[in-house]
């Protein structure tokens, strides 16, 4: 369904593990909406399956079973409850991927608090959720037909959109489109005129306005 | 399927890991563990986890005894689902160590996923994915499957790996890029 999508390497970091907290939160996002990447990480996740595999094996202390076993064993008598890993067999009937943030918003998106920036532009700010220091990430809402300012970023930026779309000087990006951006872009985005855009955005550095926007710099941070 | 008597002989993790899962069986899972363990171990080495190794194949030996009835052969193979409860574990690792206070931060759970069932594709059909996954690592030049390895496996960055391999960081990049082209195509190919 979506068009833009993170690319392989990106893929592959994500089914490695080895990507940063924030970027695997976009990344998760988009396989909520998309049922290739669902599909490829999966594949991705096999060559983890398979390296596993052929990979030479280290030795382990000898008693380090029994250890384990008996560790096991006592805690099981304490907690009958065998399954404790979310999630509970409640949910098993979620097939695909569930939204990584549905647990932690206090609402639905519609009813957010939101933050206003601008008569136009309004965020709810996640970057203590995710915690990982020099990034910023937020939920961004855009008015429909709202223009963004010009900005530039030094860092990266990934944005997901999650409901509305919006386009820039690259291209028109619609719900669960993965959109990417460095250094090199400079780009002022406008959300579509039918409804409000709302999206997630993943900043590992403070975005630079161009132009008088700069005052807003770094609190407005928007693809 | 006449290319691999290696695992022919392996034997069936699915159905040592549902007695583990029926009737707490305490041999299956010794078999489980003495296959696994070491392996994991020999990836949390790789991934610069030294110190942690012990603990990681601990923490993930612990939550395969307790989750083993979530395992459905519909999902994947034993390998691979063993491979996602390691990289989940490792990560959640790492961010308790660098964890200064107790926080509400999002789980690691939530943005990793270990699906629990997946009606829409038969078993049968997801372990010849493994298999042909291996097969398709196998058909990799060298030179892209150890970039790839490192890359992977071995949590490294693409200039540790072009340091280490002392050879160009654009040539690192094009290798990595080449063998995951060429995996997309034999993945689309099987259509899986
Ligand atoms: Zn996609």
């Amino acid at each position: 369904m979506s068009a833009y999508h993170p690319d392989d390497m990106t893929l592959m970091n994500y089914a490695a593990g080895s990507c940063s907290i924030p970027e695997s939160l976009a990344v998760a996002m988009h396989l909520c909406f998309c049922h290739d990447c669902r599909q490829h990480v999966k594949n991705l996740n096999h060559l983890g399956g398979a390296l596993l595999e052929t990979i030479k094996p280290a030795s382990t202390d000898d008693d380090a079973f029994e250890t384990l076993m008996a560790s096991l064993e006592s805690h099981d008598h304490s907690a009958p409850v065998k399954v404790k890993m979310e999630p509970t067999p409640s949910d098993r009937s979620i097939q695909h991927f569930t939204n990584p943030l549905l647990r932690y918003l206090p609402t639905s998106l519609a009813n957010l608090p939101w933050q206003r920036q601008t008569k136009e532009i309004s965020k709810f700010d996640l970057t203590s959720l995710i915690n990982v220091k020099g990034f910023q990430i937020a939920l961004q809402k855009i008015s429909a037909g709202a223009k963004v300012p010009m900005h530039t970023h030094k860092g990266f930026e990934y944005t997901v959109i999650l409901s509305g779309g919006f386009s820039d000087e690259l291209g028109v990006y619609h719900e669960g489109d993965f959109i990417a951006r460095d250094a090199s872009h400079k780009h002022s985005p406008t959300a579509l005129q039918n409804e409000d855009c709302i999206c997630l955005t993943v900043l590992n550095a403070p975005l630079k306005f161009t132009g008088w926007y700069r005052v807003l710099n770094p609190f407005m941070a928007w693809s | 399927m006449n290319d691999s008597t290696a695992t022919n002989d392996s034997p069936d993790w699915g159905a040592l890991l549902a007695r583990v899962a029926e009737h707490d069986d305490k041999a299956a899972f010794r078999a489980i563990y003495q296959h696994f363990a070491p392996r994991i171990k020999a990836y949390a080495i790789n991934q610069g986890f030294s110190q942690h190794a012990e603990v990681l194949v601990q923490e993930v030996m612990t939550s395969v005894w307790r989750n083993a009835e979530k395992y459905s052969e519909s999902l994947a193979s034993v390998s691979t689902w063993v491979f996602t409860i390691t990289r989940n574990q490792r990560i959640d690792i790492l961010r308790k160590l660098n964890r200064t206070r107790a926080e509400v931060v999002i789980e690691t759970e939530d943005l990793w996923q270990i699906p629990t069932e997946d009606t829409t594709i038969c078993s049968i059909q997801n372990l010849s994915t493994e298999k042909f996954v291996t097969a398709a690592l196998e058909k990799l030049p060298e030179e892209q499957m150890i970039a790839l390895r490192k890359v992977y496996y071995e949590g490294k960055t693409h200039e540790e790996v072009a340091e280490e391999l002392n050879i160009p960081l654009g040539t690192v990049k094009g290798r990595l890029r080449l063998s995951l082209q060429k995996l997309r195509v034999m993945f689309e190919a099987k259509e899986i």
